[in-house]
């Protein structure tokens, strides 16, 4: 790109950009440092682009032997305070999970980019299937909660990196950005804000002024209030003199048994307790809809025509997106569903992984309908057949 | 001798006792390491070096894999920034560290299993990009922490719980594979050589670039209790090895120095241990030093 100028911001303006390229912008706003990775279809030009961008900020992009060692090596670069993330596909993803296990355990924060492609196996790999859903949530043994995006555009790939490292900083678990084949490679304007703009809303890794008697974890077990301190850095002051991927308590210490469960507790409700600041929704011509469409990525994109096709024709539907997919916000789903007549699902999965955490929540007399595709995208007349279908 | 001068009643102060994770967090030296094991030795060697050559901790993190020796971390230096990694990815996380922060020196300890068997892709491509950091490979010829299960290492003949009637595969050898990768330190030692260890952990302290040191040591429960002397070769008399001293003697007596082993035979050098230094090149190109260069072409261009 011309206009880079080795600096870790683009001028501002307006940029025409590929997904891959715009989310790999979005991270070095963020500031990253580090990024391992494994070339993988379709996510290669992530590391491409960082190839070539992250030595100019004085970070540092490497090109592993695989995808355990990609992740072993952020792992590693994160625990020393750098901003660290790598991007891969399913195939990839799959190894990885042991790694974002234990990286939840010791609450290490990074960034992963899922950019899928049509499996299971090795699949057709330039083609979308939004197929990780259901093993981003569960991506590695053990229980913990992760949070993953579900961007539908390269802007919002831009921006959602953003804001997946903050939250990555600020709630230290596994963070996903769910792409696909077609997100990351399509070509979009993206307006890149200024520098001051984007430093306002970035969070930088910090060690707090005073680490004496610094807590590494959180400040009181006992009441359960949960106050999610920094994450500590190896190579400093504020370093756990033993870390470890066991049940542990404040000062990386082992707890006895009995303790375990509390220590699972404090790492899921870390997030459940937090779910109404961390979920992030969005509602399209929702006030009067009977129809509901719940959806997340690229298929949101046909929803909207489909909606205002069939409000032409009197057809009171709205959409209710979910811009961060997990962690599921039942509650919230459960509001916006009340007393609808039917929800529409469009998924690009066949089984319906959302689909079936939306019929999880509703009552059992509301259908849920799920609009299927694989490999390729929604149609707006494909979704606007599901409405007519239930509206008539 | 009387037990009285074999065991004196009153202890030396153990020298380095405060220095130790365990002796600062609870008073006393924690092992749990079985009787006759060597990773203890090795723990306390470590403490020392760290005392003596008074390491800043914050410069060199402490990289465990996954094995018996993870729980090396009560033996060693009470300040050492010590993290337990997965079984064979120690290596991986060190260069994560190392590139996030090019000041740092990741010492890593791995076993014979983490780092040759589940591990190997990781440990070859680290020597190949010569990062500077020491690897620690603890050869006891056996997976300990699971029973007691064959090593890529285990030695021909060997009991095993899964090779019941005796190891038949060829092993691998770490200072080999080291040195086909590109190590720029390569040596082996065993724990039988205390000061030798010492010896070649302080040189690779002051080397620029990956330093593997393997190092023999006898797991006693697992390899030892299970196998003869001899390793059930004919024509051979040979005694369980059912104790540390044992082991130690058998581990000494296997070992033969590179010297030697230059006008000795493959046969004669069959499932033996070949000790000593095998490279030390300090000019070779060191991974983080080379992509500062790198970072230099960047930043200057347009
Ligand atoms: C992915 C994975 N597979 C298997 C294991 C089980 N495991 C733990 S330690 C170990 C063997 C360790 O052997 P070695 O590295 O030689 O160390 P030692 O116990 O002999 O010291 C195995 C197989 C594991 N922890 N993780
Ligand atoms: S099983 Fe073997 S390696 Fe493990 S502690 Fe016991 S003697 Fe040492
Ligand atoms: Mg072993």
């Amino acid at each position: 790109m011309s206009n880079v100028n080795g600096k870790r911001f683009l001028k501002p303006g307006k940029y025409l950009m590929m997904g891959n390229v715009a989310m790999a912008e979005g991270a070095l706003s963020s500031g990253l440092k580090f990024f391992g990775g494994y070339p993988i279809t379709p996510s290669t030009e992530v590391i491409e682009h960082l190839a070539k961008r992250l030595p100019e900020v004085g970070g540092c992009c490497m090109q592993m032997e695989d995808e355990l060692a990609s992740i072993n090596a952020v792992m590693g670069a994160s625990l020393v305070g750098a901003k660290a993330m790598t991007a891969t596909s399913g195939p990839g993803l799959s190894l990885m999970t042991e790694t974002i296990s234990m990286a939840a355990n010791i609450e290490i924060p990074f960034v992963f980019c899922d950019v899928q492609r049509c499996g299971p196996g090795t699949g057709f790999v330039t083609v979308p299937h939004h197929n990780d859903i259901g093993l981003t949530r569960f991506a590695g043994n053990g229980e913990f909660e992760v949070i993953a995006f579900a961007p539908m555009s390269c802007q919002e790939l831009f921006d959602l990196t953003i804001t997946a490292f903050n939250y990555a900083e600020t709630y230290r678990c596994p963070i996903f950005i769910l792409s696909d084949a077609y997100l990351g490679h399509i070509h979009e304007v993206v307006n890149i804000p200024p520098k001051e703009e984007i430093l306002k809303r970035v969070i930088d890794r910090t060690i707090p002024k005073d680490t004496k008697g610094a807590k590494f974890t959180y400040e009181d077990i006992k009441t359960h209030k949960l106050t999610i301190p920094k994450p500590y850095i190896v190579g400093t002051e504020f370093c756990p003199p033993l870390i470890i991927h066991l049940p542990h308590n404040q000062d990386g210490i082992l707890m006895p048994e009995e303790n375990s469960l509390r220590f699972m507790k404090i790492m899921i409700d870390k997030i459940r307790d937090n779910i109404d600041k961390i979920s992030l929704t969005e509602e399209y011509k929702l006030d009067d809809a009977e129809i509901i469409i719940i959806s997340y990525g690229l298929p949101v994109r046909a929803s909207y025509r489909a909606v205002d096709l069939a409000r032409k024709k009197g057809i009171k539907v709205g959409i209710f997106r979910l811009i961060t997919v997990w962690p599921f916000p039942k509650e919230k789903v459960k509001q916006v569903v009340a007393g609808a007549k039917a929800i529409i699902v469009p998924e690009m999965n066949y089984t319906g992984v959302i689909a079936e955490q939306v019929e999880r929540v509703t009552d059992l007399n509301i259908p849920v309908i799920k609009v299927p595709k694989v490999a390729t995208l929604h149609h707006p007349d494909d979704i606007l057949k599901a409405i007519e279908e239930v509206a008539k | 001798m009387s037990d009285d001068v074999r065991y004196p009643s009153e202890k030396p102060e153990h020298p380095y006792f405060d220095s130790s994770f365990s002796g600062m967090l609870l008073g006393t030296l924690v092992s749990r390491f079985c009787g006759g094991c060597g990773y203890g030795s090795i723990g306390q060697l470590y403490t020392r070096v760290f005392e003596d050559e008074k390491l800043d901790p914050k410069l060199y993190p402490l990289v465990i894999g996954i094995g018996c020796y993870s729980q090396i971390f009560f033996l060693v230096h009470k300040n050492a920034q010590k993290m337990l990694t997965l079984h064979g990815r120690a290596p991986a996380v060190a260069t994560g560290m190392k590139m996030a922060n090019p000041k740092m020196k990741p010492i890593i300890f791995s076993g014979d299993g983490d780092c040759l068997g589940i591990g190997g892709n990781h440990f070859i491509h680290l020597c190949r990009r010569n990062l500077d950091c020491i690897l620690f490979i603890f050869n006891n010829s056996i997976y300990g922490m699971t029973g007691g299960q064959a090593a890529p290492t285990t030695l021909y003949g060997a009991m095993s719980t899964t090779t019941p009637y005796k190891m038949f595969e060829p092993r691998s050898d770490g200072v080999e594979l080291a040195l086909a990768a590109g190590a720029s330190y390569v040596a082996r030692t065993t724990v039988a050589h205390p000061r030798t260890l010492m010896k070649y952990f302080k040189k690779a302290l002051k080397h620029k670039g990956t330093s593997v040191i393997e190092v023999i040591t006898p797991c006693v429960t697992y390899f030892g209790r299970k196998n003869l002397d001899n390793l059930g070769s004919k024509g051979e008399k040979g005694e369980i090895m059912d104790t540390g001293g044992k082991m130690f003697e058998w581990i000494k007596k296997n070992s033969i120095h590179i010297n030697q082993a230059k006008f000795m035979s493959k046969e004669e050098l069959f499932n033996k241990y070949i000790i000593g230094e095998f490279r030390y090149d300090p000019s070779k190109s060191e991974y983080s030093e080379e992509y500062k260069k790198i970072q230099n072409i960047a930043m200057k261009g347009d």
